[in-house]
């Protein structure tokens, strides 16, 4: 097979990304078709490191990113004109006036580093320059799959453009060049952070549950994916839920006639296998919820190797 | 005058409840008397008139800038290409430049800089806002077209018609209830940035637990007051460990919900648990952790009606 990007995500968050994620690639990892590289592109909250850990912290590489770029106020060459606050030079109200020291005085938060300051300014009085965004975290497992994630800088506004490092950081690992698969845990939405996620894939996972939120969640995601044209399957968590949402789940995929890849019935070995931090699939092999998830997988390489 | 007091509720990771708190926390607002609004803030997702069975009104449409050149006016100079911070147009020399909307931030630099005025607002439709009214609450409501990317603008704009209200008629409200994303990015970011008091929502999981330790770190950043709620906190009897692993990070709690059987119907059904005309159980798990609740919030919050 030759090389497949995949991501998992599902509109609404906490239906089980992670967990499913989890679980296939520690059986992606055991085939023997399969080269894998896990990432896990939530940067807001990344997770997935919790289930498939270091294989010792020694070897856990980081590295500093610096994708957001911010304005910097240069006072020695103000001329205090004050036009670039009477003429909106900023559209994003990061560019105020302090009337105290009749200066302007910039919004961290709400700067998006566009340089329309520094480029209005009549006397050069803004800079721009790049600000550590967050990191890139790579390593291998214990059972020597490699993993990379990103997490975010606090307050930074990064996440779409971190997102995109990290997919680029796994094209370029030398050691990994036979790679074959790429299982990526996205994050929950349907914006910028998930846009990035799914852009340039082979095929994308779109996990639901049974809930009014879950299926509304779905089927803006799945618009979203659509208009990239990119081909989808669906698995529904907490599958056996009792809920009046089962008419509206059913009626929606018999009438979109959308791929089911398989469904999870509610398994309380999926709660514990996350307190034990393992995937379902090596907690509880003979549980239903980890043949339910084998039987995904089958289908899933299936799927696949029809691409 | 008094200005209403805002609440964000929010939880860095997602599917941990904080819709239901949103909605049942204005809820109970509106049971004693507060006049309410509800704000949701999570434009990727939002499910607020899910919960409350609100038929949304006022469909507005959101606008946002793209270049488009007007090509009997451009001269083909490249000035604005040189300058896009985002190198959102693509400029061969003697040609005319052509704008790339995936990247465009939509700063306006190019418009304002053109030196003849070729440079037209291409305005696109990037969402919608709505507002609704169920249950004697009042909604305001953002919805981000799938496929586009700029959510912020839209949350933005319901923080604007926020400021609005609170101008044109301070005292319309007691409370508002800001419900957000999951997550820590700059939708997030902002909603707890206009709130006065911020209630992390959680769930007692490893996953839970990290990612509300973030969003605090966050919340933190911003220099807001906080408490957590833990949602599903009788899942797998971990509570008090979990509890008391947050106390040991130094993260008050509010209280705790556990898991009950009538948290998910009511949410199935559209009637939020604690409507006062709602036939659920006084005495049933949830209903009690709801009320203990609501009256912790109201000893921490000093509100007003």
């Amino acid at each position: 097979m030759n090389r497949k990007k995949i991501a998992v995500i599902s509109g609404k968050g906490g239906v089980g990304k992670t967990s499913l994620v989890a679980s296939l690639a520690s059986l992606a990892h055991k085939d023997h078709d399969v080269n894998l590289i896990v990432l896990d592109c939530d940067v807001d909250a990344p997770n997935l490191a919790l289930i498939l850990p270091a294989k010792s912290k020694e070897e856990v590489l980081t590295q500093d990113m610096y994708t957001t770029k911010k304005a910097t106020f240069l006072e020695d060459k103000c001329t205090q004109c004050k036009q670039c606050y009477d003429e909106h030079f900023c559209e994003f109200k990061a560019l105020n006036w302090d009337e105290n020291n009749n200066i302007p005085i910039i919004n961290y938060l709400a700067c998006e580093g566009c340089g329309a300051c520094k480029v209005l300014c009549p006397e050069s009085a803004f800079e721009i320059n790049p600000v550590k965004s967050g990191e890139i975290i790579s390593y291998e497992t214990s059972s020597e799959l490699p993993l990379i994630y990103g997490k975010t800088k606090l307050g930074s506004t990064t996440s779409g453009l971190l997102v995109s490092e990290v997919k680029e950081h796994a094209n370029h690992l030398k050691k990994y060049e036979d790679t074959n698969l790429i299982l990526i845990d996205g994050p929950p939405g349907i914006g910028c952070p998930v846009i990035a996620t799914v852009s340039g894939l082979d095929y994308v996972v779109a996990i639901t549950e049974p809930t009014p939120s879950g299926i509304h969640d779905l089927t803006r995601a799945l618009e979203m994916v659509t208009q990239f044209n990119i081909p989808f399957g669906i698995v529904i968590n907490k599958a056996d839920l009792k809920s009046a949402s089962q008419k509206q789940l059913n009626s929606y995929i018999k009438k979109s006639s959308h791929e089911i890849l398989g469904k999870i019935n509610f398994d309380l070995s999926i709660p514990e296998a996350m307190s034990y931090a393992k995937p379902v699939v090596d907690y509880a092999p003979e549980s239903d919820a980890s043949q339910a998830i084998n039987s995904i997988y089958t289908k899933l390489k299936h799927v696949l190797s029809k691409l | 005058m008094v200005k209403p007091k805002i609440i964000c509720v929010t939880g860095g990771k997602g599917g941990t409840g904080k819709t239901l708190v949103a909605v049942n926390l204005a809820i109970m607002f509106k049971n004693k008397g507060y006049k309410v609004l509800l704000i949701d803030g999570d434009v990727e997702n939002p499910n607020t008139f899910l919960l409350l069975n609100a038929k949304l009104k006022n469909k507005t449409e959101v606008l946002y800038f793209l270049p488009k050149i007007n090509e009997d006016k451009c001269n083909k100079c490249g000035l604005c290409a040189e300058n896009c911070g985002t190198h959102a147009l693509l400029y061969i020399k003697d040609s005319y430049p052509i704008p790339i909307s995936t990247v465009c931030s939509g700063c306006k630099l190019c418009y304002k800089i053109c030196p003849t005025n070729a440079i037209e607002p291409d305005l696109k439709v990037i969402g919608w806002t709505y507002t609704a009214s169920a249950l004697n609450i009042d909604l305001f409501l953002g919805e981000l077209k799938p496929s586009e990317a700029r959510s912020a603008v839209i949350v933005n704009k319901l923080m604007e018609n926020l400021e609005e209200v609170i101008e044109t008629e301070p005292e319309k409200y007691d409370i508002v209830i800001l419900d957000t994303a999951p997550g820590a990015h700059c939708d997030v970011e902002e909603l707890i940035n206009g709130a006065d008091l911020v209630i992390p929502v959680t769930e007692p999981t490893r996953f839970g637990k990290l990612d509300l330790l973030r969003i605090i770190e966050l919340i933190t950043l911003l220099k807001k007051e906080y408490k957590a709620i833990v949602n599903r906190s009788s899942l797998l009897g971990y509570k008090e460990k979990f509890l008391k692993e947050l106390e040991e990070n130094g993260v008050e709690v509010l209280g705790d919900i556990p898991l009950d059987e009538e948290i998910v119907s009511s949410y199935c059904q559209g009637i939020p648990l604690m409507e006062e005309k709602s036939k659920f159980d006084r005495d049933g798990a949830g209903y009690k952790s709801f009320t203990k609740i609501f009256e912790n919030l109201i000893e921490w919050g000093e509100f007003s009606k």
